[in-house]
């Protein structure tokens, strides 16, 4: 499979955090969920291909080129969306759209003007009168207008409300779907990544905790229940993190069929939802 | 280099005219009371100096857009070149659209070809390059609080040699000594015979100095995180 981008032991440090040798893959052709909570690194990840902070050490290729040393091709051939949209607020769509245009040779203005159209946008609004998800739907629109092949969105979904969000999804799942576009995104809202991810990237404390398939995850991840005093959380196989209330243990595995098999009708074996293998790894007790 | 500039105009256009508009009403009060147009073109281009570049570097403080431009596909050595350009572009302009303007202004004191001499210009270009050889490159890291910064600084940098002037003696007085080289430069820079050496010189000061603060300046902001 070809990859679109390969981060080879990322690091980057800050003051009480540090990124930690982050290494994995975005496969061409499918979106990519960064997941994890607040803090966890999803931001600096996505900063660091785009060369908007320093990096301390390690790789990042986009499409087989470094992205120091190739930085305008690289960038030329992505779409990059912030958190928070980032353009001049008094300016009209149109204008920023035109100084922006300029530095792309395949920026296509009929594209743009039917990505307005279908956001219901309006080329002569002024940006700084939208709401914040019309923000983010010209951030998308300026990132998609010119033939990007790799989308780069950081939180995007963040502060939407849910028509908004399903929206925007929408649109990701139908450009991959006809233009073979790759999209990495981060997000801690795990319902929208369960939705339209194809892979997803757990980060927790600065490292990487999984980046594997969604489906393989949702398949092999799950929440073994039983009684408080019924188990011990390290008998359970592949044991990755737990809960204890007063009267149950719950513990997330990551090998439900080993955990089904050994211990059948103890407990009540489920599978687990991406909210359940953040929540168990990052405010649970955690196991290796 | 020529995107950016055009991006920067197109983000910053309708502030720099509108300074300028307020900016005449200075212009014309300046024409009508100054007797000296050296004294007035000198006045006019640290004025100038100092806010131009600030409109769009402002801006861009204000909407927090580096991040866009830093996220466009052209190098950051290549954004600051730019905004070098651009901070000179619309200096120049405002000179001469100040030059222009009192030369025409029916209360001006002085004439067009008074202001408009090769001498005045070239000082005029130093005393910016000065300017900006100071403050673009903090301005570049540090956004607009590093003006702030470098302006407290320096006056902390005052107040330290002020302290030091009431405890060494009149000739030893340090702000004596800076006091005295500034108007001993600007006097070579008024009043020095206009020879091909002295002209010479100071285009090579002019050039130096931009291209050690273009380079400190690019220095700077790879390592601004954005």
């Amino acid at each position: 499979m070809d990859q679109a981008i390969e981060i080879k032991k990322l690091r980057k440090e800050y003051r009480g955090f540090a990124l930690d040798n982050v290494t994995f893959d975005v496969p061409q052709g499918f979106i990519m969920g960064l997941i994890g909570p607040n803090g966890a690194g999803k931001t600096t990840i996505i900063k660091l291909v785009m060369n908007l902070i320093r990096r301390d050490g390690g790789e990042v290729r986009v499409f087989g080129l470094d992205n120091l040393r190739c930085e305008p091709e690289v960038k030329s051939r992505v779409g990059f969306v912030y958190d928070i949209p980032r353009f001049p607020e008094d300016l009209r769509l149109r204008t920023i759209a035109s100084a922006i245009s300029a530095f792309y040779d395949k920026w296509n203005d009929n594209r743009f003007r039917d990505l307005l159209d279908d956001f219901r946008l309006a080329p002569s609004q002024v940006f700084k009168k939208l709401s914040h998800g019309m923000k983010m739907k010209f951030s998308l629109a300026v990132a998609l207008a010119h033939d990007a092949d790799l989308i780069l969105m950081d939180e995007p979904t963040a502060g939407l409300d849910p028509v908004f969000r399903f929206e925007l999804l929408t649109k990701l799942r139908a450009l991959i779907q006809d233009e073979r576009k790759t999209v990495l995104f981060s997000s801690h809202i795990t319902s929208d990544l369960e939705r339209v991810a194809d892979f997803i990237t757990f980060i927790h404390k600065g490292r990487i905790i999984f980046s594997a398939a969604k489906d393989e995850i949702l398949e092999t991840w799950g929440v073994v229940r039983t009684a408080a005093d019924g188990l011990r959380p390290q008998d359970v196989p592949g044991a990755r993190g737990s809960r204890r209330t007063e009267h149950s243990l719950e513990v997330l595995t990551s090998d439900l069929a080993a955990a089904k098999g050994r211990l059948g009708d103890r407990t009540v074996c489920d599978k687990a939802s991406l909210e359940d293998i953040m929540f168990f790894i990052s405010k649970g007790n955690a196991h290796a | 280099m020529r995107k950016i500039l055009r991006m920067e105009y197109l983000f910053s256009r309708r502030q720099i005219l509108i300074v300028l508009a307020i900016f005449t009403a200075y212009f014309a009060y300046m024409a009508y009371r100054i007797d000296s147009p050296r004294v007035f073109v000198i006045m006019t281009s640290i004025m100038l100096g100092l806010s131009m570049p600030f409109i769009s570097l402002g801006r861009e403080d204000k909407f927090k857009t580096a991040g866009l431009v830093c996220s466009l596909p052209v190098r950051r050595s290549t954004v600051v070149l730019g905004k070098y350009v651009a901070s000179w572009t619309a200096t120049v302009f405002g000179l001469g659209y100040a030059l222009l303007f009192t030369a025409v202004f029916p209360l001006s004191k002085f004439s067009a070809s008074e202001i408009l001499s090769a001498r005045t210009l070239l000082v005029s270009l130093f005393l910016i390059s000065l300017i900006f050889s100071v403050i673009l490159p903090f301005t570049l890291r540090f956004g607009l609080t590093g003006v702030i910064i470098l302006l407290v600084g320096l006056q902390l940098l005052g107040v330290v040699a002020f302290a030091l002037a009431q405890f060494a003696g009149r000739a030893r007085n340090p702000m004596r000594i800076v006091v005295r080289a500034i108007e001993g430069g600007l006097r070579v820079l008024l009043h020095h015979k206009l020879t091909p050496g002295f002209l010479l010189a100071l285009l090579a000061a002019f050039v130096a100095l931009n291209a050690v603060s273009i380079l400190v300046g690019r220095a700077l902001y790879l390592r601004r995180e954005l």
